[in-house]
């Protein structure tokens, strides 16, 4: 699902955008090889402090799996600036309903090759669908896009081939990088949603997309679940209690002795198991 | 109705309010007002449709360093629809006034971030159905966008050290563009001449016109013609 994280809601986004930036780190810094500034794990660079949009994936667990910041072409963007080369020394395209989209990525570790909800197509072409969509709504009519030949590639695979370049392709990294021309039309919107066979709104509303993305920080903070540690024969007896549990009466009885054991858990163990079956779901 | 580009109007301030005037009878608002910063002359720019007694009251009571639809609109790169910002009590306070004043608190911001550090917004602002706003909305949000960038481009470029700041500076693509608009070729002809899309014939006109600060493209091959950036057909 897409979330459009902007100056007006950052403030409720920190986290999500955190983790975008890591996989950001991830895309441009290790796998592309771009010469970006790294720190702490994050790729932040000066357009990040411009208050952009972001348009942001998240899948079904809550992970930030697809990501891309848009600006406005009429002010300071990347193709005015560090990504000149690509332009030739030719001053950049200036209009009031063209925004430029860059650092687009997907996190093609986390997702599969296939074309189920996993997968890099799908989610590359859900992210596209909010971009466009989001761009037309606010009256835009053409994004310029800053891509590598791989994305490229994607791209035309999924529907949506640029319908034309500016400039030039350069290297940069171990790749290289060039400037596609996309309209915001219905026509490449719907020729992308067939292709990927959704149908549905892809935006998620803000406290909807906060409570998917905080599931997931729940599970990651019981340890017992984070490290993956095998359950000790007395964590392994109350998750099958608690499973086993067909009356609220039973479960309240299992959450009693787990209390009364207290001095046989740690903190960590017994909150985990408080939380069960939650936490210890796909163990149990 | 064709709206008159800014640069054609008598130079007085009272072109900006005739402006928004057009823009709000051609897109069917109530009222529209444009404000600007311009950090490198120093100055700030208002004008707007209003009555004069919300004017007064608006600046007497320092509205204007709480008012949502600019501070908040300044974060976003998309229009802000004021609904977005209907719970803050900065949004509140301004509108139970306007309120007073028989203003709608149904409206759009639309942010413009120039090259060096100016900001303009264009409001404009509509008293009807929630239904009948979204369909307006969605009809003229794209051409309010243009509005917006051409009125703070005038705005902007009327100051003497801004203006020499911003000296059109169109690619060769686009001059040669406008070269054979000039001759007299469509849209069609020099994308076919030139072997790209025809859109992208569109997207370098409306950059050009954007770059000369034109609301039409027989303006912006005049005004290039005019500095010499291209000849004459």
């Amino acid at each position: 699902m897409i979330i459009v994280v902007d100056g007006l809601n950052r403030h409720q986004f920190s986290d999500v955008l955190d983790e975008m930036f890591e996989l950001r780190a991830r895309v441009f810094g290790e796998r592309l090889g771009w010469d970006v500034k790294i720190e702490d794990g994050k790729e932040i660079d000066e357009f990040d402090h411009l208050d952009p949009a972001y348009v942001i994936g998240l899948d079904d667990g809550g992970n930030v799996v697809a990501a891309v910041r848009a600006l406005q072409t009429t002010g300071p963007h990347m193709l005015s600036d560090v990504f000149s080369a690509i332009l030739d020394g030719e001053p950049p395209i200036r209009s009031a309903t063209m925004w430029e989209s860059t650092r687009f990525c997907v996190d093609t570790q986390r997702l599969n090759r296939g074309k189920d909800k996993n997968s890099v197509s799908y989610a590359t072409c859900e992210l596209m669908i909010g971009s466009l969509e989001y761009a037309k709504n606010a009256g835009i009519q053409d994004i310029i896009t800053v891509i590598d030949p791989i994305m490229d590639r994607v791209l035309k695979r999924s529907n949506c081939a640029p319908y034309d370049y500016v400039g030039k392709t350069v290297p940069m990294g171990k790749v290289s990088a060039l400037a596609a021309l996309l309209d915001c039309t219905d026509e490449r919107i719907d020729a992308i949603r067939d292709f990927a066979g959704i149908t549905t709104d892809v935006f998620l509303e803000e406290d909807k997309a906060l409570e998917l993305f905080n599931s997931k920080k729940q599970l990651d903070q019981s340890p017992a679940n984070r490290d993956h540690k095998p359950l000790t024969e007395l964590e392994k007896y109350f998750v099958e209690q608690m499973n086993a549990a067909r009356t609220e009466a039973e479960r309240q009885d299992v959450l009693r002795l787990i209390e009364t054991l207290t001095d046989t858990f740690t903190p960590e163990q017994k909150t985990a198991l408080l939380h069960t079956p939650r936490a210890f779901a796909h163990e149990a | 109705m064709e709206i008159v580009d800014l640069s054609t109007l008598p130079d007085s301030e009272t072109r900006y309010t005739e402006f928004l005037k057009q823009v709000c009878e051609k897109h069917d608002m109530d009222h529209a007002a444009y404000a600007g910063m311009n950090p490198a002359a120093g100055t700030v720019a208002g004008f707007v449709t209003y009555d004069d007694a919300w004017n007064e009251h608006y600046q007497k009571q320092g509205l204007v360093m709480i008012d949502p639809t600019l501070h908040m609109a300044k974060r976003s790169i998309a229009p802000v629809d004021w609904s977005r910002l209907e719970r803050s009590p900065d949004f509140q306070r301004v509108f139970r006034d306007a309120h007073d004043f028989g203003l709608s608190n149904q409206g759009v911001t639309i942010p413009v971030r120039g090259p060096y550090g100016d900001i303009g917004f264009l409001s404009a602002t509509r008293d009807c159905s929630k239904e009948e706003w979204r369909k307006l909305y969605t009809h003229v949000i794209s051409d309010l966008q243009s509005m917006a960038v051409h009125i703070h481009d005038n705005v902007v470029t009327s100051d003497e050290l801004t203006g020499a700041l911003y000296h059109p500076n169109l690619s060769t693509r686009e001059a040669e563009i406008l070269q054979w608009v000039a001759a007299g070729k469509s849209q069609q002809d020099i994308g076919d001449i030139l072997s790209i899309s025809h859109r992208t014939v569109e997207v370098h006109l409306r950059s050009s016109r954007e770059k000369l600060s034109a609301l039409t493209t027989p303006q912006a091959v005049g005004r290039a013609i005019a500095i010499g950036l291209i000849t004459p057909g």
